[in-house]
C-alpha cells in the first residue's frame, strides 16, 4: 500500500480561496486517477462538501473525535491521498494539533507525506501568517500559493517587502493561481458542481447540462493553468502516484 | 450534411472594408439559403445593423455577458449561417477570447465550421494581428480578404502564403453608389436588366467567389 499523504489546504485569513484551491486539488487528482478523499472542516455546513459530496465529510477539527476521524484511519482506508480544508482562522490551531499528536514527527521521519497549501491573500495580515505557519513546517511540503482572486501584485512592486515575505522560508515553493472570471466562477457556484463537470457541460448527477460554451472555457482555460502549477510541483509524485495522461490532453 | 459556417469578418483597422465585406456576404446567403444571422460588433464605425437591419443583430465582446450573448448563439449548428462583421475596436478581446474559450476545438466539436476573413491592410498592425491570427487559427480556417481598394498593389508577403479572398476595387462613384443606407446587391442585380453594368459584374464576380469559398469549405470536411 502507498505510504498515506495528507495534503492541508489552508489560512489563517478568510475569503483568500482556500475551498477554491481544494476544489481544484480534487479535480486535479480525479483526472490523474488519485483515489482521494476530503474533510472539510467548515462544520456544520461545508462548502467542499456541496462540490463534492462523494469524497468529502464534514468534521470538526476541534474536537478529538473528528481528528481521530482523520489521521487514526490514513493507514487503513484505500484512497491514500486525504485533502482537508481548514476553514478560515483554523490554519495554526490546526497545525498545532498536528505537532501535539505526533503527526508532524512521523511526516519528519517520512511515515507520511505531508503537504500544506497555505492561501494568501493580498495584505500584509496575511503573509505575516507565513512566519506563524512555517514554525511547523519541518517535514512538511510547504506551498505558498499566491491566489490572485483580484488584481492584486503581492507587493512584487516593492522587492524588500516581497523577499521579506516571500523569502523568509527557505523551502517553500510559490505557487500562482490565476483569476478566474467572475461570472464564469458565479455560474459554477450556482451550478454547485466540480469544475472538472462543469468544463465538461454536465449536471450534478452527471446528466446533460446546459452552461454557457464561453463560460466553460474561461474554466477550462482557468483550469488548465492551475494544473500546469500543480503539474510544475509534480504533486501525483508528491502524493506517491504515477502521472498519468489526462482526458483532456488525450 | 455539411458543417454550420460562421463568417467572421475583422480587421484591427478602420475603413478597409470590413462592413461592405459583411454587407456583400450576408446578402449573398439570404439569397442562397433563404436566412442568415448577422452580428454587428461595431460600436464607433459604420456599420452592418445601418444596411441590413432586417436580419442584424448588434453584439458586445467588452464584457463577459456580452460575448455570452453572442458566442453561445454563434456556436450552435442549426444549418443557420452566420456572420460576424468586427469592429477593429474589438479585435483585440475578441480574438483573446476566443484563444481562451477555445472556439475553435469546440466549434469542431460541435459540428461548425469558422471562417476568419481578415481584411488585409499594408500597415504594421495589421501585420503583426495577422501574424497573431496564424498562429492561432488552422490555415485552413484563415482567409486573408485582398481588398483592392486598400491594398492598391502587392499584398505583403507574410500574408500571401494562404487562403486568399480578391475583392476587386470599384471606381470612386459606384463605392458612393452602394455607400448608400438602402442600397442591396441582391436588389440590384434583380432589378437592373443590363447584366453588362460593372457593378453588376463586380457583384455577381463576389458572389461566384463566395459560392467557391463555401465549396472549399465543404470539400475541406469532407
Amino acid at each position: 500500500m502507498a505510504k498515506p499523504a495528507v495534503v492541508v489546504v489552508g489560512a489563517d485569513k478568510g475569503g483568500v480561496g482556500k475551498t477554491t484551491v481544494s476544489r481544484t486539488l480534487l479535480d486535479y487528482f480525479s483526472a490523474n486517477n488519485v483515489p482521494t478523499r476530503a474533510f472539510d472542516t467548515e462544520s456544520p455546513r461545508g462548502t467542499l462538501k456541496r462540490f463534492h459530496p462523494d469524497i468529502t465529510e464534514i468534521v470538526d477539527m476541534t474536537t478529538t473525535a473528528d481528528q481521530m476521524k482523520i489521521f487514526d484511519t490514513l493507514n487503513t482506508v484505500s484512497p491514500s491521498v486525504t485533502v482537508i480544508d481548514v476553514r478560515a482562522g483554523l490554519l495554526s490551531p490546526a497545525l498545532a494539533s498536528l505537532r501535539d499528536i505526533g503527526f508532524l514527527d512521523a511526516a519528519k521521519a517520512g511515515q507520511i507525506t505531508f503537504a500544506v497549501f497555505h492561501i494568501l491573500g493580498p495584505s500584509i495580515a496575511s503573509l505575516e501568517e507565513i512566519a506563524e505557519t512555517a514554525g511547523f513546517m519541518g517535514g512538511a511540503k510547504y506551498f505558498l500559493v499566491k491566489n490572485f482572486i483580484n488584481d492584486t501584485q503581492f507587493f512584487q512592486w516593492d522587492q524588500a517587502t516581497y523577499n521579506s515575505y516571500f523569502h523568509r522560508i527557505k523551502d517553500a515553493t510559490e505557487l500562482t493561481i490565476p483569476k478566474l472570471n467572475e461570472m464564469a466562477y458565479e455560474q459554477v457556484e450556482v451550478s454547485s458542481v466540480p469544475f472538472l463537470k462543469f468544463v465538461a457541460n454536465k449536471g450534478i448527477n452527471d446528466d446533460a447540462a446546459n452552461y454557457s460554451f464561453v463560460l466553460r472555457g474561461y474554466v477550462r482555460h482557468w483550469l488548465a493553468n492551475v494544473w500546469s502549477e500543480f503539474d510544475r510541483i509534480r504533486l501525483t509524485d508528491i502524493v506517491g502516484s504515477k502521472p498519468v495522461t489526462r482526458n483532456s490532453e488525450k | 450534411m455539411p458543417a454550420t459556417p460562421v463568417y467572421i469578418i475583422c480587421s484591427p483597422r478602420p475603413q478597409v472594408g470590413k462592413t461592405l465585406l459583411a454587407r456583400l456576404l450576408a446578402e449573398f446567403l439570404l439569397l442562397k439559403n433563404g436566412n442568415v444571422a448577422a452580428f454587428d460588433v461595431n460600436l464607433k464605425e459604420p456599420s452592418l445593423l445601418d444596411y441590413l437591419p432586417g436580419i442584424t443583430e448588434t453584439a458586445d465582446v467588452t464584457d463577459t455577458y456580452g460575448k455570452m450573448q453572442l458566442m453561445d448563439r454563434v456556436i450552435v449548428d442549426d444549418g443557420l449561417a452566420k456572420v460576424i462583421d468586427l469592429g477593429f475596436h474589438a479585435f483585440d478581446e475578441f480574438f483573446k477570447m476566443t484563444e481562451e474559450i477555445g472556439l475553435l476545438k469546440e466549434a469542431a466539436r460541435r459540428h461548425v465550421a469558422p471562417q476568419i476573413l481578415f481584411v488585409a491592410d499594408t500597415d504594421r498592425v495589421s501585420a503583426r494581428a495577422h501574424e497573431m491570427l496564424r498562429g492561432q487559427i488552422p490555415r485552413m480556417n484563415l482567409i486573408t480578404v485582398d481588398n483592392e481598394y486598400v491594398v492598391r498593389g502587392e499584398l505583403p508577403a507574410a500574408m500571401e502564403g494562404g487562403r486568399l479572398f480578391r475583392l476587386p476595387a470599384l471606381p470612386g462613384f459606384l463605392k458612393t453608389y452602394i455607400d448608400r443606407l438602402t442600397f442591396s446587391f441582391t436588389g440590384y442585380l434583380r432589378q437592373e436588366k443590363d447584366s453588362s453594368t460593372e457593378l453588376h459584374q463586380w457583384t455577381r464576380r463576389n458572389y461566384i467567389a463566395f459560392r467557391e469559398l463555401e465549396l472549399s469549405l465543404i470539400l475541406q470536411r469532407s
